[in-house]
């Protein structure tokens, strides 16, 4: 991952008391509803989110937790201690201590005077023992139960605050795919796309990316990391590009081809930007994630098509964003309400036997009048150079 | 998140040299009456994994199982879509996919008959999925097990020392020119993104913090393969006076490693370079090995009384904590032999080809 200071222009500098209040409100109403009396926010390297959500700060902790008490100032703890400065700085909580996660006397110290009846403790699905059995050491009478729902839950419906945030993100996705284009050409390696990628997003202050990619004909069958294999005329580049910008991701999916652009290639973009289509038409407040997935299902299935949106063929019709990349999966059956101000990526992304896999989508938010893409790329088939 | 190169390349690592991993693990089962190794990782984490199979977790979690006989098999929540890209990139034929580990390790192991399971390095696993496995694997004896593979990876072996000099190379020079005179903290971390991942890294850690007097405390962390590589620089400053004197600990403290030397021997090398530093910031002085880097060695235990094991790729950090809180931070990948240490992250470093 990688996070910088270069705040300027990029929109995280003041903190904003009332975004803060907001949350931390939201989450205690959440508590006291499950009979919580504290809150342990706890992230790993790869789902930070939620630490995010009470501190606004970037951290790079192996280990990095938010302690929300029933009532009384938030606190946080890292295994990095640079990760202090961060925190603070960005005012939103300021008791923050540096732990040892062999010994991490500060946060179980606090915990051992606050004394929960009933902990909740997001991702307490993945708290690694060595920390877990600390806490239950330090808390022999407590019941300790997960709030990663909670916390899903309490993230879903997005303030307005945080809807600018993400409207900041477009600048970063529209140089990250215009980076993509200019670059492909015939015998770069895949690897070599990611790079310029890369170093489009983080001159504009990107902390992370998550980003997937495949190229080749109509016999790709799915996107992975990058290999070393080199572009040729005709092929279809494909990505899901995904930079983070001030703690929030946002998600675009498009294919470049390589030169001028198949038959082929031009069917199955037009039969995959109907999905898209139809799926962001579906969109309005109290609409399930079933129902977006099935609007889109439905164009394929009435071409002929259905069977490639089975899990042997795609895995999701899209996913929610936010301050984690992948959230409320898009699919059938999922009854989930995507209620106003919920953000999501449509994106039908799947093998067809027309030009094989194709990747296409744009995040929406739901608003009272539909969906509202938050990107300005334009959805369309990209023709790269053959230089 | 992963999205850097990711290959299976024999010429780096010969077939031969990946089996005999397997096998040593295999033996070490067997000495200590275990009948199944399970190992755990995630995207942030699977070094072990990689190590015995050269398979990345580019998203979510996974578990290796090594029997004492016979052939990995991975476990996945991941759909076999992806299955064969993993058996491109890795020595791995045998992969299962399903909805929870539970599951998953009961189909593969099958009822026990009293055999025995161990959780390798158990002590970082998810609580809740050692639960899991637990629970699903009826007849079984279930125990936890010390980090065997982690153990087997604290020396490079002579293929991993190449790649490791090739990485370490590759980063040196990258991050001398991301330290340069003018840039901003952004674009220093852009060009250090596009200069490890076009030079093929599969991950970047880059990090770049004002400090004070306007210098930039420039962290790069850099996976080449599965192995780490790290280095640390000041950029800017002036006429600040504290930025030379931590590269003089840095240094120092290089200067002083060798195998068996400790970090408290390493921070009285640096002291003198260190007492030049401004009164109320405080200094630390540690070394991190390469295998622990995916966790910056925050999940490892390394006291102060810690001999340098010879033969280990190490990272040797100097920081510097001001009294705003901020921190700065020079450091150095190096080679611990009986004599010394040889720092292969310097800008003039010769890459290996």
């Amino acid at each position: 991952m990688t996070d910088h200071d270069g705040r300027a222009g990029t929109g995280a500098a003041d903190p904003d008391t009332a975004e803060r209040d907001l949350r931390q409100r939201k989450v205690r109403d959440a508590m006291a509803a499950q009979g919580l009396d504290a809150l342990l926010a706890f992230a790993p390297p790869w789902r930070r989110e939620n630490v995010r959500y009470f501190t606004d700060a970037p951290v790079t902790g192996t280990a990095t937790f938010a302690l929300v008490p029933a009532d009384g100032p938030v606190s946080a703890y890292s295994t990095r201690p640079a990760d202090l400065h961060a925190i603070a700085a960005h005012g939103w909580v300021t008791d923050c201590a540096a732990i040892d996660a062999h010994a991490p006397a500060a946060l179980t110290g606090r915990l051992g005077d606050l004394r929960p009846a009933r902990l909740g403790v997001a991702h307490y699905e993945l708290l690694p023992r060595l920390l877990a059995d600390q806490l239950r050491a330090v808390l022999p009478g407590t019941e300790i139960v997960s709030a990663t729902r909670l916390m899903d839950g309490a993230r879903l419906v997005k303030s307005d605050w945080e809807i600018d945030r993400m409207r900041r993100v477009d600048a970063a996705v529209a140089a990250g795919w215009q980076a993509f284009v200019d670059v492909v050409e015939p015998g770069l390696p895949e690897y070599a796309i990611v790079a310029a990628v890369e170093a489009a997003i983080k001159g504009l202050g990107a902390e992370d990316n998550f980003m997937l990619i495949a190229s080749g004909g109509d016999e790709v069958r799915g996107m992975t990391a990058p290999s070393p294999r080199v572009l040729e005329r005709g092929d279809m580049v494909r990505t899901e590009l995904t930079p983070q910008l001030n703690g929030y991701w946002l998600q675009i999916c498009r294919s470049v081809t390589v030169g001028a652009a198949s038959d082929a290639q031009r069917r199955s973009f037009d039969l995959f930007n109907e999905a898209v289509e139809a799926g962001m038409a579906a969109v309005r407040p109290g609409v399930t994630a079933h129902d977006v997935a099935r609007a889109q299902n439905d164009v394929f299935r009435a071409r002929g098509y259905g069977e490639y949106c089975t899990s042997q063929y795609t895995r999701v019709r899209g996913h929610g964003h936010g301050l984690h990349l992948d959230e409320t999966p898009i699919i059938e059956g999922n009854e989930t309400e995507l209620p106003e101000n919920a953000v999501f990526i449509i994106h039908p992304n799947t093998y067809t036997p027309i030009a094989g896999y194709h990747v296409l989508g744009d995040p929406v938010r739901v608003t009272p009048a539909g969906a509202e893409v938050l990107i300005s790329t334009e959805r369309k088939l990209f023709e790269g150079a053959t230089r | 998140m992963k999205r850097g190169l990711v290959v299976l390349d024999p010429a780096e690592i010969p077939e031969r040299e990946w089996r005999e991993r397997v096998t040593a693990l295999q033996r070490r089962l067997a000495d200590g009456g275990i009948d199944v190794a399970l190992i755990y990782g995630d995207v942030s984490r699977s070094d072990d994994i990689a190590y015995l199979t050269n398979l990345c977790i580019y998203w979510n979690e996974g578990i290796l199982a090594v029997p004492a006989q016979g052939e990995p098999v991975f476990l996945t929540k991941l759909s076999p879509r992806v299955f064969g890209w993993m058996r491109l990139v890795s020595t791995l034929s045998e992969i299962r996919s399903g909805r929870n580990f539970g599951e998953l390790a009961a189909k593969e192991l099958g009822a026990g008959t009293g055999g025995t399971v161990a959780l390798l390095d158990s002590g970082l696993w998810p609580a809740a999925v050692a639960d899991e496995i637990r629970d699903a694997l009826a007849g079984w004896n279930v125990t936890e097990a010390d980090a065997l593979a982690r153990e087997a990876r604290l020396v490079p072996s002579g293929p991993e020392l190449a790649l490791l000099r090739q990485g370490a190379g590759l980063l040196g020079r990258t991050v001398a020119g991301a330290a340069a005179d003018g840039l901003s903290p952004s674009d220093r971390v852009a060009a250090v993104e596009r200069g490890l991942r076009d030079a093929g890294f599969l991950d970047v850690l880059a990090t770049a913090h004002d400090g004070p007097d306007g210098v930039t405390s420039l962290r790069v962390t850099g996976q080449y393969r599965y192995l780490w590589v790290h280095a640390s620089r000041l950029a800017g400053g002036g006429q600040a006076a504290w930025p030379a004197a931590l590269r003089r600990a840095s240094d120092a403290a290089v200067a002083a490693a060798r195998a068996g030397t400790t970090a408290a021997r390493l921070t009285e090398a640096a002291r003198p370079a260190l007492d030049a530093l401004p009164a109320d910031a405080v200094a630390d002085v540690r070394w991190v090995h390469q295998a622990d880097m995916a966790t910056g060695g925050e999940y490892a235990a390394y006291p102060a009384d810690l001999p340098l094991p010879p033969g280990s790729a190490v990272v040797i950090t100097v920081e510097a904590a001001f009294p705003d809180g901020r921190h700065a931070a020079v450091a150095e990948t190096v080679l611990v032999g009986a004599d010394g240490a040889e720092r292969i992250t310097g800008a003039g470093v010769e890459v290996p080809r």
